[in-house]
């Protein structure tokens, strides 16, 4: 059975002017289906006003949608005393790490969701340790959340999800604001509680070697899936990519134009080590 | 600036009174001030100071700490001291020019005043000196918990001051950049008239608002989708709880606030006092 289970998604922002009438109305979201299992790392590309972060909030139940079913772990998400459980089963991380974290202490922020859904206190402490020893923060428990890096604070939230044990975390640009290192520590991170913990991963993005990762990806334009597919899959199609403004990774972009100068090596290159391989095959030959 | 002001901050240190459950230092601190206001009479102010004395002694925080502290109250005192040395009417005139005239009264009023006046906030940095802010605003929840009975928000309130404390930081941080941002465009925040000056903080004023609320409406979407639904049903990670220490910090109190009491009673201000009152308020100063 299918995690979440999305048919026909409709979502509309409405634009009033100062006098409340309705200005133009804006589909953020466009007739999407789509599906996500246990344990299934997901990708959903797009660039700005793709609608791709008003998508998230739906499996999160924060919006409702105007049209359209959608079920998480076999509740309609529409349904308002399902709410909490959809919160509770699919967890979600944002973009910006300060806005997110609301203890004054690491421990507390990651016991905020537990105690929110009514835990005892030995077990939030369980849960607390536990989450934040799988993303590495452990040694960090007692800390000021205001002295930690961007990395550092973005797996404090990923930890204070995993604390609500959730079988799906939607992931919303988590490294959009980071430096390099962090943003290596927090992809790090989610890969091993999917590979680890068997939780499904949606990951919101625009960073193509990120999307990399995922099992499946989908590309969204205008409130639309586009494409969808597996990532070889999809960068192999490097002109439809750039027809909707994405970017390609570094290494499939030039295994592409080395194709098109005539150079035999394969189209679905995802990764530098891929293409150095593929190039020292070539020379041996 | 705002940095060097040490009231209100919490200080490190591990003692009895850092120990103590902040309901006991809240409810203590109350009892002080109370106490404070019963005092009309020199030994009972001796025994107020005293007390004191016993608290900063177990608090172990050291005494040039707390006075640099009062740096902040400096020119409340003085005004406090001139309004009541001029304006307490009196019989026995030291002094007189033109319309000023200095009484006898007035400056044993004004010397009760300001030592009333350090005693009470020396008094209360004591509590904040010994408290972690996460721990102050639980204890303030528990303590004000009955008020809920009659509709007052209490665990709103708290939730309101522990993400206030959270954010201060975050806020000052803010302040600085725009502040730079803004230098950067010609803006000037040193010269000119105080007029001037206070409309040239409106370009820093206005970002910072629209920020925080950016932030405010974020952290919105955070809570929710970590299954925050108010104070009901809510477990706590930290619970409170009383420990012996408190038993016996309880029992001291009350026992102080009945000497204060009796004394106070029992030592009527108009038989015996004047004399003694007049003695101990130019030993005070």
């Amino acid at each position: 059975m299918s995690l979440i289970k999305a048919r026909n998604l409709i979502y509309e922002y409405i634009r009033r002017d100062e006098e409340g009438n309705v200005e133009g109305i804006t589909r953020a979201v466009d007739d999407v289906s789509l599906d996500v299992s246990p344990g299934q790392f997901i990708a959903i590309l797009g660039h700005n006003g793709s609608g791709k972060s008003t998508l998230a909030k739906h499996f999160n139940a924060l919006i409702n949608p105007e049209e359209g079913t959608l079920l998480v772990d076999g509740l309609d998400a529409r349904e308002e005393d399902n709410v909490f459980d959809v919160r509770q089963s699919v967890g979600m991380v944002f973009q910006n790490p300060d806005n997110q974290i609301i203890g004054q202490v690491v421990e507390e922020d990651v016991g905020f969701g537990p105690e929110n859904l009514g835990i005892e206190h030995d077990e939030i402490w369980e849960r607390v340790i536990s989450s934040l020893k799988a993303v590495n923060m452990y040694d960090f428990k007692d800390f000021s959340p205001n002295k930690l890096s961007g990395g550092q604070k973005q797996r404090v939230s990923i930890a204070g999800i995993m604390a609500m044990r959730p079988k799906c975390i939607v992931l919303d640009e988590p490294t959009a604001m980071l430096d390099p290192i962090g943003r290596k520590d927090v992809l790090d991170a989610i890969s091993e509680l999917n590979k680890k913990n068997n939780i499904s991963i949606i990951l919101i993005t625009h960073n193509m070697e990120e999307a990399v990762l995922a099992d499946k990806i989908f590309v969204m334009n205008k409130g639309k899936i586009e494409m969808s597919g597996s990532p070889r899959e999809i960068f192999s199609q490097v002109d439809k990519l750039r027809k909707l403004r994405l970017d390609v990774p570094p290494a499939t972009i030039i295994a592409h134009m080395l194709r098109e100068k005539g150079v035999n090596i394969p189209e679905d290159i995802l990764t530098r080590e891929e293409l150095v391989e593929a190039l020292t095959k070539l020379n041996n030959r | 600036m705002i940095r060097d002001i040490t009231l209100g901050q919490y200080y490190f240190a591990d003692s009895t009174i850092h120990r103590m459950d902040p309901r006991t230092k809240i409810i203590g601190t109350f009892v002080y001030i109370a106490s404070l206001f019963i005092c009309k009479n020199i030994y009972v102010y001796a025994i107020a100071f005293a007390f004191l004395m016993l608290c900063i002694f177990l608090c172990k925080v050291p005494i040039k700490y707390i006075c640099r502290g009062m740096k902040a109250i400096t020119y409340i005192l003085i005004i406090t001291m001139i309004f009541n040395m001029f304006f307490t009417r009196g019989e026995t005139v030291l002094w007189r020019w033109k319309a000023l005239v200095i009484t006898l009264e007035g400056i044993r009023n004004a010397a009760f005043m300001a030592s009333r006046l350090i005693m009470l906030v020396v008094g209360c940095s004591i509590m904040t000196f010994t408290t972690m802010p996460s721990n102050l605003t639980d204890g303030l929840e528990s303590v004000m918990h009955p008020l809920k009975y009659i509709k007052v928000p209490v665990h709103e309130i708290a939730m309101m001051m522990s993400i206030a404390l959270r954010f201060i930081p975050i806020l000052m941080e803010e302040t600085d950049k725009i502040m730079k941002a803004q230098l950067a465009r010609g803006a000037d925040f040193e010269n000119g008239s105080i007029v001037k000056r206070v409309k040239n903080y409106i370009p820093v004023l206005v970002p910072l608002f629209v920020a925080s609320f950016r932030r405010a409406n974020e952290l919105t979407l955070a809570m929710e989708s970590r299954c925050y639904r108010g104070g009901e049903n809510r477990t706590r990670m930290k619970p409170l709880k009383y420990h012996k220490r408190d038993a016996a910090a309880y029992i001291t109190m009350f026992a102080y606030l009945g000497i204060i009491i009796f004394l106070a009673i029992y030592l009527s201000p108009k038989d015996s006092t004047d004399a003694a009152a007049l003695a101990g308020s130019i030993n005070m100063q």
